[in-house]
């Protein structure tokens, strides 16, 4: 099994980049993310705690042997629950893949808090697992693959995401930002 | 925004996505506010509940349709099952915070 895991602060209140969060795709730095999809969601309406399914597409070319050993495609899905509370001022984002999901998992925990000094904390693990019953060396190395391929993209989500809640809250101040009440 | 992974929803989503993103920028920031007491938050959770489908649960309704059907076509039904079977992921889940 490979672990992942990183932790940092967005210099944006909670609030700011729960909003942004939304707006994280499509992002030049994650192209491999192509497709959103909202398939389930619904407003608590006595928690107010908002629960939305949504199902990405990628699109990332696996190496010949992935796809000789596993079949498989350029297409990967991804399913992701999202709870946002307000009441504790927490998000947690619980992600898993579909594609390939008979050989190997990939389950991604995230979760924002507010740090201090109106900034966001951000945490995030990752777990990768390839299930038991393949040929073991094939199971490793799709576990290789899998936790390098992630550690690169969670590298490239956090460059992305800084640069889309700069957008939204800096340089689009002279415009009436979003998200901010009257 | 994105777009959907049916081309022919895409227009539905990005319309529901517009209604969805500007009630909830409205809805968050007031929400941590009234979630000072027990009953300012059930009231506010409760106005902003009907607000939201007042506003987004036709359009909802229709891209709704439009992409679970799609997720069927592309054979996608199974695997979500079996996803939600192993983690249905309906309250949310206990995360660890780095101390």
């Amino acid at each position: 099994m490979h672990y992942f895991s990183q932790s940092f602060n967005y210099d944006h209140s909670w609030a700011h980049v729960i909003i942004g969060m939304w707006h994280k795709y499509p992002n030049p730095h994650c192209s491999h993310v192509v497709t959103v999809d909202v398939i389930d969601r619904s407003v608590n309406p006595v928690t107010g705690l908002i629960r939305t399914e949504r199902v990405l597409g990628c699109k990332q070319r696996a190496p010949t042997w992935i796809v000789k050993l596993f079949g498989g495609s350029e297409d990967a899905f991804v399913r992701e629950i999202s709870f946002v509370d307000p009441s504790t001022q927490t998000t947690t984002i619980s992600s898993v893949n579909l594609s390939l999901s008979q050989f190997a998992t990939c389950h991604e925990k995230i979760v924002y808090f507010p740090a201090p000094g109106g900034r966001t904390a951000f945490h995030q693990t990752a777990e990768i697992q390839a299930r038991m019953m393949m040929w073991r060396t094939a199971a490793d190395k799709l576990e290789n693959w899998l936790a390098m391929r992630f550690e690169q993209n969670a590298q490239l989500g956090k460059v992305g995401f800084t640069d889309v809640l700069r957008q939204l809250w800096e340089e689009a101040k002279e415009k009436s930002p979003v998200g901010t009440p009257a | 925004m994105a777009h959907s992974l049916e081309q022919s929803c895409t227009a539905l989503k990005l319309e529901y996505d517009s209604c969805f993103n500007s009630w909830f920028e409205g809805y968050l920031e007031p929400a941590v506010s009234a979630s000072a007491s027990p009953e300012t938050r059930t009231k506010y959770s409760k106005e902003k509940a009907d607000e939201y489908e007042r506003k987004c649960g036709k359009i909802w309704a229709s891209y709704r349709d439009c992409v679970r059907k799609a997720v069927k076509e592309k054979g996608l039904d199974g695997l979500l099952d079996q996803a939600r079977q192993e983690n249905p992921l309906k309250e949310p889940p206990q995360m660890p915070r780095p101390s």
